[in-house]
């Protein structure tokens, strides 16, 4: 597996119309210009195969705004972002799931979506649902869900069609101590396989213990890069 | 100002190959269709009655109205109304879920880089699904009327064709509509609505004429009212005109709107 990424300048430019609501730069040009504000820029670093790097900051820095370019979901509006290998993201507590319909079929929906085709998807629903530990619950709408439960679907869902780059934002947090286990587990297999794990979130103990490197973000620039243990020491003294 | 350079690259694999590209956006359309309707019929055993009888909530007490109560002109006044109604059934459904298809897929936008392409096709052919069972409500006014089917129906896939063509085009028109003028939906409901009675919907276009008749020609919901009205009532093949027109209005749709809607959809989880 050789699973990178590489981010060069790397900017992604939020644009606002006259009653604050963020539009795109085509509707821009159609209206009056309102404010524009930028989530990332000037943005670069690299994450080779095996490493696990934890996005740090504070609530707005634009730690889930780089895991969405990286998991392909905001294009960049300036420099370039490459990812190789295949990309599974638990980005928000919703996972992508659909409240009115049920684990099983939202497992099929995103499975499909991860890019397996829906005969694959049948064959491994079997193997989701005992990775969820859902048991008849996985039958029943997502809309019943606790988070958690929810965390837990949208985790086995993301990791189906086989992850290389694996984002986490926050949500992991919602997980219970045994499932977080299970999760940590993953990662630490993935990373010796060659992947890469990328983590947001404020939860430090449990991001030191997936990832070794951190990156510290601060309104959308990238402060710091180094060791886990100083880029959190210096996101403290900031 | 200029746009900043900006790229976006990600290792597809072999996913890249043509054949294997439109295999995988076939599995992923239908996918979302499936769990569409899931979602809209429900997943018990009356799911198929539900769909069955959808139609007749929508436009069937209205049809049968003119049938039974309201005693009106013509050759097979409620058949020729629902060569009208039906077809029109699915061109404004399009719109309704166009209008709110990138908001409905909110969470997995936000989370999964989707091909947004597939959004407003995944809705316009959900409808059609739907739109499958209003045939049914066609064929029992075709029974109630005894009116002769003729070879001539074997053009009906055609004009069916032609008006789902003409429902995906408009369920990406709606879709940018919806996007970027959330306040204009209710009017853009009344203007497709205005559209069906700028059409032959109520009367066929033979008892139209004057400057009227010529007019209401370059609505193309003329052309596929009458295509229907051709092969199901009057029993013979549509003119070139009724097909033609629609389908050149669909594609000039297509051809201007795709650019801009893929322009747009690198924007979608920021604007959602």
């Amino acid at each position: 597996m050789t699973a990178s990424i590489a981010a060069d300048g790397l900017g992604v430019r939020f644009q606002f119309d006259r009653q604050s609501r963020v539009v795109s730069p085509q509707l821009a040009r159609l209206r009056r210009r309102g404010e524009e504000s930028w989530g990332l820029r000037g943005v670069s670093f690299s994450v080779g195969p095996g490493e696990g790097v934890a996005l740090v900051g504070a609530s707005g820095s634009g730690k889930t705004t780089l895991l969405r370019c990286i998991g392909g979901i905001f294009a960049a509006d300036e420099g370039r972002i490459a990812v190789r290998g295949h990309v599974a993201s638990l980005l928000s507590i919703d996972a992508g799931l659909t409240g009115e319909l049920t684990g099983r079929e939202n497992a099929m929906l995103l499975g499909v979506v991860g890019g397996l085709t829906r005969r694959e998807v049948r064959r491994s629903l079997d193997e989701i649902r005992t990775r969820t530990a859902l048991e008849d619950e996985f039958d029943h709408p997502v809309s019943s869900y606790s988070q958690g439960m929810r965390a837990r679907l949208g985790f086995a869902v993301a990791v189906q069609a086989g992850a290389d780059v694996l984002l986490l934002d926050e949500v992991h947090e919602a997980l219970d101590h045994e499932f977080r286990s299970v999760v940590e587990a993953f990662t630490r297999s993935l990373l010796a396989r060659g992947g890469v794990v990328v983590a947001a979130g404020h939860d430090h103990p449990l991001l030191e213990r997936i990832c070794e490197r951190g990156i510290l973000l601060s309104a959308g620039h990238l402060r710091a890069d180094g060791s886990f243990a100083e880029v959190v020491r210096e996101y403290l003294l900031t | 100002m200029a746009e900043p350079a900006a790229s976006s690259g990600r290792d597809g694999g072999d996913r890249g190959a043509l054949p294997a590209a439109v295999a995988r956006n076939v599995e992923l359309l239908a996918a979302l269709v499936a769990s569409d309707l899931r979602a809209r019929y429900g997943r018990g055993r009356f799911r198929m009655l539900k769909w069955l009888l959808d139609p007749f909530a929508l436009v069937g007490v209205y049809l049968l109205l003119v049938t039974f109560v309201l005693d009106r002109p013509g050759r097979a006044p409620g058949v020729s109304l629902a060569c009208a109604v039906i077809p029109f059934q699915l061109v404004m459904m399009a719109v309704m879920n166009g209008m709110n298809s990138v908001n409905l897929r909110r969470s997995i936008v936000l989370n999964t880089p989707l091909p947004r392409l597939m959004i407003p096709l995944s809705g316009a052919l959900t409808e059609t699904v739907a739109f499958a069972a209003s045939l049914s409500l066609l064929a029992l006014m075709v029974a109630v009327y005894d009116v002769p089917l003729t070879a001539a129906v074997l053009w009906l896939p055609v004009v069916l064709a032609v008006n789902v063509l003409l429902a995906i085009a408009v369920a990406y028109l709606a879709s940018l509509v919806g996007l970027w003028f959330r306040e204009l939906r209710p009017f853009m409901i009344s203007f497709v609505r205005a559209l069906f009675f700028l059409a032959p919907g109520l009367v066929p276009l033979s008892t139209i004429g004057g400057r009227a008749y010529d007019l209401i020609r370059l609505n193309p919901l003329t052309g596929l009212f009458e295509a229907y009205r051709a092969v199901v009532v009057e029993g013979h093949r549509p003119a070139a005109w009724e097909l033609l027109y629609p389908t050149a209005v669909a594609l000039l749709l297509l051809a201007v709107l795709l650019p801009v809607y893929r322009r747009e959809a690198r924007h979608f989880a920021k604007v959602v």
